[in-house]
């Protein structure tokens, strides 16, 4: 579904330096697969999902999505933001329904598909609602509604709930695992948690910084659907412990380095 | 609990109180009381000179405002979003904001002539570059991941300007409004001072001459009050394209 190939980015860093974001990243994502991707900050985990949402141009290496080479932004793809990304002047339903506002559907359709949406994700009854009237995990649904509306092949998510308390994640984590078990979407799911990235993923690629690349694919077998329960296996606790070994790795390797 | 008084009320009536106190007790005929002044301006009132100014004198804000907030708006959003728009034209904006307007009177009333065209092309100069300013800060500070969030939607440009950055920026827009239109009042006044001498300016320099401040001040009564209704009137404005901002952060503003 997503094929990556000799990916390399850099841009210029604070210090007037060049920083390379992604260095000869090659990844393969398979239709209908969860990959969660997994590293310390600053090893350009962001700017991978950017260059496959076709936000950021690339130095070199290409993108395939669906058989198309990414030359921008399209149809097939919609992003989830870290920080949410609403409108803070519209109601939840125009944010909803704004993907399908900038592709020129239709008022009465569009705003039938957010409904519907809305429904999905838990927020009925909010639809006149402000984002600075909800919380940070009803914005994320919101966000998490406005890119299912637009009927997208991939779904792109940026640390999504890095933003809201571990009580709300758990609950947008089990709802995230029951909208993908219906609609099996591809997704690509940034995240900085072990647990998270065991919980949801099919694969967890693990990224290494500075520069970015892939350390390691670490397949995690474990049955699905998923649930909550998963965190009580052998194997669930195997595999995180195995990324945090690898991960404290990296910081002192890190460390060493400065 | 006390029945409410609106602040503005209490605000006006101790301002009146202490122009009638200090004019009485000061006694000099450059700043008579303030029963006087409304005695003059009824007087004048009722001699027809004040409605045939003021119709005048709004005619020239009107214009000239108007063609401020177009022109500060269009020069101002490309500013804030297109860099070399802002390289190219920021050094003028911001040498013509803190220049002295009056400076250009000669050159209008040259250009112009002492018709309405000078008077509302120094409103113009007083009025636009403080909103060019706040409305290129405006755009400039709309959150990057909004724009992001739109084009990864498959935005146009066209869209990200029309749908994000200036709804998004709106309410600092609208600060930069207001200024604009406490600064075009005092270019109007200005300009029919010193140029062309009609409306609210031609009393003012007459009664100026004629040492007369009676007239003076209720000239300038009126004017403050023209002043306040174009500033109420920008506020009614920014309330209907603002209500969503919360009030938390509406308060620091």
């Amino acid at each position: 579904m997503i094929e990556i190939r000799g990916l390399s980015k850099s841009f210029v860093g604070q210090d007037g330096g060049r920083v390379q974001a992604l260095s000869d990243v090659d990844l393969d994502v398979a239709e209908n697969e969860f990959l969660t991707v997994l590293g310390p900050s600053g090893c350009g985990k962001t700017t991978l999902l950017k260059a496959v949402a076709g936000l950021v141009p690339v130095d070199s290496g290409e993108i395939v999505v669906d058989g198309t080479k990414v030359r921008g932004p399209g149809p097939d793809r919609a992003m989830v933001f870290q920080n949410f990304a609403l409108l803070p002047w519209a109601t939840v339903l125009d944010n909803v329904a704004f993907g399908l506002e900038l592709r020129g559907v239709g008022r009465a359709e569009r705003q039938e598909r957010a409904r519907a949406l809305i429904a999905m994700v838990g927020l009925a009854g909010f639809e006149t609602k402000r984002p600075a009237e909800l919380s940070g995990g009803m914005q994320q649904r919101v966000g998490i509604a406005r890119a299912l509306a637009v009927q997208p092949r991939v779904l792109l998510m940026d640390e999504p709930f890095g933003a809201v308390d571990e009580q709300t994640r758990r609950l947008l984590q089990e709802e995230l695992l029951s909208i993908w078990e219906e609609s099996r979407l591809t997704v690509v799911f940034i995240t900085h948690s072990m647990e998270e990235a065991v919980l949801l993923g099919d694969r967890v690629v693990l990224m290494s910084a500075r520069p970015g690349q892939i350390a390691e694919i670490v397949p995690v077998p474990l049955e699905r659907p998923r649930a909550r329960s998963l965190e009580r296996s052998g194997k669930y606790a195997e595999i995180t412990a195995y990324l945090w070994d690898r991960l404290r790795d990296m910081h002192e390797e890190h460390r060493a380095a400065r | 609990m006390r029945a409410r008084v609106p602040a503005a009320a209490v605000s006006l009536a101790t301002g009146a109180v202490a122009w009638e106190l200090i004019g009485r007790l000061a006694g000099v005929s450059f700043f008579p009381p303030l029963s006087t002044v409304a005695v003059r301006l009824a007087e004048m009132a009722a001699a027809g000179e004040i409605l045939q100014s003021v119709a005048d004198s709004l005619v020239n804000l009107l214009i000239g405002f108007t063609i401020s907030l177009v022109a500060g708006l269009l020069v101002g959003v490309a500013m804030g979003r297109y860099r070399k728009v802002e390289a190219a034209l920021g050094v003028y904006v911001y040498a013509l904001l803190t220049a002295p307007a009056l400076v250009f009177a000669p050159i209008f009333f040259s250009l112009l002539g002492d018709g309405r065209g000078s008077i509302i092309a120094v409103v113009v100069m007083y009025a636009t570059f403080v909103i060019i300013i706040n409305t290129a800060s405006a755009i400039q500070s709309v959150p990057a991941h909004l724009v992001e969030m739109a084009r990864s939607y498959g935005a146009s440009e066209r869209q990200v300007l029309l749908r994000v950055l200036l709804p998004a920026a709106t309410p600092m827009i609208m600060a930069g409004v207001r200024l604009g239109v406490g600064r075009a009042v005092t270019g109007m006044i200005n300009g029919e001072m010193f140029i062309a001498v009609v409306g609210f300016g031609h009393i003012v320099t007459e009664a100026g001459g004629r040492f007369d401040s009676a007239s003076v001040l209720a000239v300038l009564l009126v004017i403050i009050a023209v002043a306040l209704g174009a500033v109420w009137l920008v506020q009614a404005v920014d309330r209907r394209l603002t209500g969503w901002v919360p009030q938390t952060s509406r308060g620091s503003q």
